[in-house]
């Protein structure tokens, strides 16, 4: 995330929320950030998926890149914003650019970065079932992953099984065996087959009698589909997720502004598109039609992924739970089934927007370590945003501490809380209520002096000199810049280095 | 289950609140003469009820015994005597009429109801999902207009511009020609009764000239209904508007829409799957009330347009040269059942529409 820039047009003034944010977030990592409320925290989060409300919002500069990719290189051309007084900003907005944008976010969000929100009982649709929500999810990103195992299943054969078969066979070792089974089951789509098929291998050392049960047992599970259908589905699906990469690809070679490798993509954009309209005419045509015979199948497997995810969320009575309204459950089951929903689709980056905030304190441990759970398994980076320190100490790598719109520290989780450099930050270190501090003789909890600034009209250089004990005259004149002092140890203040942040030249509301 | 019990509920409620109100109706026809009572007792309107009343051993002079015998009438079916002298129909019973009249009025209320569903669900799903727009408030101008507007102005209106001699729009509508009262120029098939022009099976013209394939009558019906059914609708229309686009734009800034966009659902099933799902439940309840003072305006409107239906029978009930009192008690129980039984429908719809509804 580079140089992010979220202003709110309000009818009060221009709403700074974010101010010049740079942050990165390695894969597999936790970053945390915390900050007070108000310091634009959440506003990042939502940012960083263009999830901002607009109106009144919008990201006005900045990139963020989510696996290579700058979601935002085509935020020039969403909106003209003109401001002719804080109160007076005249947006023009693009909205063709604007119907692209949001087409080729909405291939991104969900599969690449997934996100759970603050409160669950507001986040989940109360008149869908929870089922049916997180189908949902499943059906919009693996239709294509979908269709291909079911061809799989579908056409799967006694050599397949052999082979298979052969591969264990040739291993001792029990675990690298399950694991064979696991992903072979997997792959084909018949993940009910592996605990008998485990049992099968355990059991008896007869080749050939092995290779005959497992098959009939993998015949078993075929639904006889029209395989037909499937593969034109198949084909079908192909080219529409083939024809969102184009998109996102030429919007990347946009930005850059390279004119040859535009026209070439523009070519196969457009003959995919026709292709799609005259190759799969009929099939789109037949889908509308008989919507229910054509998404059976994908409905199946959708309903059999949901409920693996529910239970792979620790949710007691998964069954019941799929059909179940959100009001019916408790905050915490309904905080998994967020969870659920956001790991439909294995994503790269999972936002975590003040999880566990709204829920008791036994039940926010339970989330925490399902959260960090995810992040092991899978490879997932997390983002975790909150204001609980203490959650931050738990479940981060690094920490960022933000603060009126700005990121002010970045370290180590280690190094804020043993050796935190920004006053800010050390205030609010001091600012956490310890239980044997109670007992002590200087029994006052320390706070920070102040309120956290209007954003309408931030305080001049760095935004927190009001409220410093460190003040010194050139805090309010200028803006420290974020500076490496320590190795991954990164401050924005003139206690530790004499260097200003350049305003950018050009004119950014 | 607990849905079944909950109807069962409303239904016995409906008993008291049917008592109630014909013993209030009752009341003010007393008060407005106890003579003209008399012909519940009595096959001929009297005005000269000091003399006959005594004769027929009628006691006049309780309120209480009149109102019992009412209700005997009620429950055996005779709901009292309407007609002859000064008024437009024969003598007759009042259920007679009711049961004549009253589908002529429920088929201009559901074309009403349903036309109105048809343009305002999709159009306040539209300005709903882009407020503030240009289309957004000329909806917003055509429903507030909508409700501003009286419904017999908008029906004289209608009458101005396309009833006469504009376009072939009949104004006047089948009815009832039972006696030779409204001479019908057309030759009925024989799905149409000839005494009350009532038609079989459902005695909604609309439908049964569908079921029994006739589309020259069809076509003839809706010509009939055309201008009365665009008053009424015009009304609820704007109603059921209003509250779609502010459901919509309510639930668009609901944070389970944000969830909806991060999970990457496209904007249109966002707006048709999440935020339109949401925005139709208290609609409901909305159309519920709608439907309510349709009924009045189903009085004005059949008045305007003359068209025969329950309303045009009670204004004509309440004609001072002949004051129909069964008519008028009778009309107001049927009013009365319709309120409560639309408003049960409605509770029960949105019971099972909203998943966090039990009852």
């Amino acid at each position: 995330m580079v140089g992010l820039k979220t202003r709110f047009f309000t009818a009060n003034g221009i709403v700074k929320a974010i101010d010049n944010l740079s942050l990165s977030i390695k894969t597999g990592e936790t970053f945390g950030l915390v900050g007070e409320s108000g310091s634009g925290k959440s506003v990042t989060a939502t940012s960083i998926m263009d999830l901002i409300p607009d109106p009144p919002g919008r990201i006005v500069h900045g990139s963020v890149y989510v696996d290579g990719f700058n979601i935002l290189s085509d935020l020039p051309k969403l909106a003209k914003i003109r401001v002719k007084s804080e109160k007076d900003v005249i947006i023009k907005r693009n909205k063709r650019a604007i119907k692209r944008h949001g087409y080729v976010l909405s291939g991104i969000r969900g599969s690449k970065v997934a996100m759970v929100f603050q409160e669950p009982y507001l986040s989940l649709n109360p008149v869908i079932t929870i089922g049916e929500q997180i189908k949902e999810a499943i059906l919009l990103h693996n239709r294509r992953s979908i269709a291909e195992s079911l061809i799989k299943r579908e056409t799967l054969n006694k050599e397949d099984v052999e082979k298979m078969i052969d591969n264990i066979m040739s291993q001792p070792d029990l675990l690298t065996r399950q694991a064979i089974i696991h992903d072979w089951c997997l792959d084909y789509g018949i993940p009910d087959l592996e605990t008998p098929v485990n049992d099968l291998v355990n059991n008896s050392t007869d080749r050939d009698f092995i290779v005959r049960e497992a098959t009939e047992m993998a015949f078993a599970e075929r639904e006889n589909l029209n395989i037909d259908d499937i593969l034109t589905a198949r084909d079908y699906y192909k080219n529409v997720d083939d024809l969102h990469e184009l998109n996102l690809r030429k919007l990347e070679l946009e930005s850059t502004g390279n004119e040859a490798g535009l026209a070439e993509i523009d070519a196969r954009i457009s003959d995919l598109e026709a292709s799609l309209r005259s190759e799969f005419f009929s099939y789109r045509l037949r889908l509308k039609i008989m919507k229910r015979r054509y998404e059976k199948p994908f409905e199946v497997v959708a309903q059999r992924k949901a409920l693996e995810l529910l239970r792979q969320v620790n949710i007691a009575g998964a069954e019941r739970v799929m059909d179940s309204y959100p009001h019916e459950l408790s905050g915490g089951m309904q905080q998994r089934a967020m969870i659920a929903m956001a790991l439909s689709s294995t994503p790269k980056i999972l936002i975590a927007d003040e999880p566990t905030t709204a829920l008791d304190v036994t039940t926010q441990a339970q989330i925490l370590d399902l959260i960090r759970d995810v992040n092991k398994r899978s490879k997932t980076s997390v983002l975790f945003i909150t204001h609980d320190l203490a959650v931050i100490a738990e479940m981060c790598d690094r920490v960022g501490v933000m603060y009126g719109g700005n990121l002010v520290e970045e370290a180590p989780v280690r190094e804020i809380f043993k050796d935190a450099k920004h006053p800010y930050t050390t205030g609010l270190l001091n600012s956490i209520p310890r239980a044997e501090r109670r007992f002590e003789k200087s029994a006052r909890l320390e706070s920070i002096p102040g309120t956290v600034p209007n954003l309408i009209s931030p305080p001049t250089g760095c935004r927190f000199h009001p409220r410093c004990k460190f003040k010194m005259d050139v805090c309010g004149e200028k803006k420290p810049k974020l500076i490496e002092i320590e190795k991954d140890h990164r401050v924005a203040c003139f206690l530790y280095s004499d260097e200003v942040e350049e305003e950018p030249k050009e004119e950014v509301p | 289950m607990e849905l079944r019990y909950f109807i069962i509920r409303r239904l016995l409620v409906l008993i008291p609140t049917l008592i109630g109100l014909s013993i209030f109706v009752f009341l003010l026809m007393w008060a407005y003469g106890p003579c003209n009572l008399v012909s519940v007792y009595y096959t001929v309107r009297s005005h000269n009820c000091a003399v006959i009343a005594p004769q027929e051993g009628i006691y006049l002079n309780d309120p209480v015994l009149t109102y019992l015998t009412y209700v005997e009438h009620l429950i055996t079916g005779n709901w009292g005597i309407v007609g002859g002298s000064g008024f437009f129909l024969p003598q007759g019973q009042v259920l007679y009429y009711i049961s004549i009249f009253f589908p002529n009025t429920l088929q201009l209320a559901l074309a009403a109801t349903v036309l109105s569903l048809l343009i305002a669900i999709p159009l306040g799903t539209y300005i709903g999902s882009k407020p503030n727009s240009a289309a957004d408030h000329f909806g917003r101008i055509f429903s507030l207009s909508g409700y501003a507007m009286p419904t017999f102005w908008l029906g004289y209106l209608l009458i101005f511009f396309f009833g006469q001699g504009v376009s072939s729009f009949p104004t006047n509508v089948l009815g009832f020609v039972g006696n030779g009262l409204v001479n019908y120029h057309h030759s009925l098939p024989d799905w149409v009764s000839k005494t009350t022009l009532l038609s079989s099976p459902t005695h909604i013209l609309l439908i049964d000239s569908l079921l029994n394939g006739d589309p020259a009558m069809f076509v003839r019906a809706v010509d009939y209904l055309i201008l009365p059914v665009l008053t009424i609708t015009y009304g609820i229309l704007a109603g059921i508007l209003r509250f779609i686009r502010a459901g919509m734009v309510d639930s668009a800034n609901q944070e389970y829409v944000k969830t909806a966009r991060a999970k990457g659902v496209p904007e249109k099933v966002i707006i048709k799957k999440h935020i339109r799902r949401n925005a139709l439940l208290p609609t409901i309840t909305v159309i519920g009330l709608l439907i309510s003072s349709l009924l009045g305006g189903v009085v004005v409107v059949e008045e305007v347009f003359t068209y025969y239906g329950i309303g045009y029978l009670l204004i004509q009930a309440i004609n001072p040269r002949s004051f129909e009192v069964w008519l008028v008690m009778g009309g107001t129980m049927v009013f009365a059942l319709i309120l409560v039984m639309t408003n049960l429908i409605v509770d029960v719809l949105y019971a099972y529409l909203d998943p966090r509804i039990r009852y």
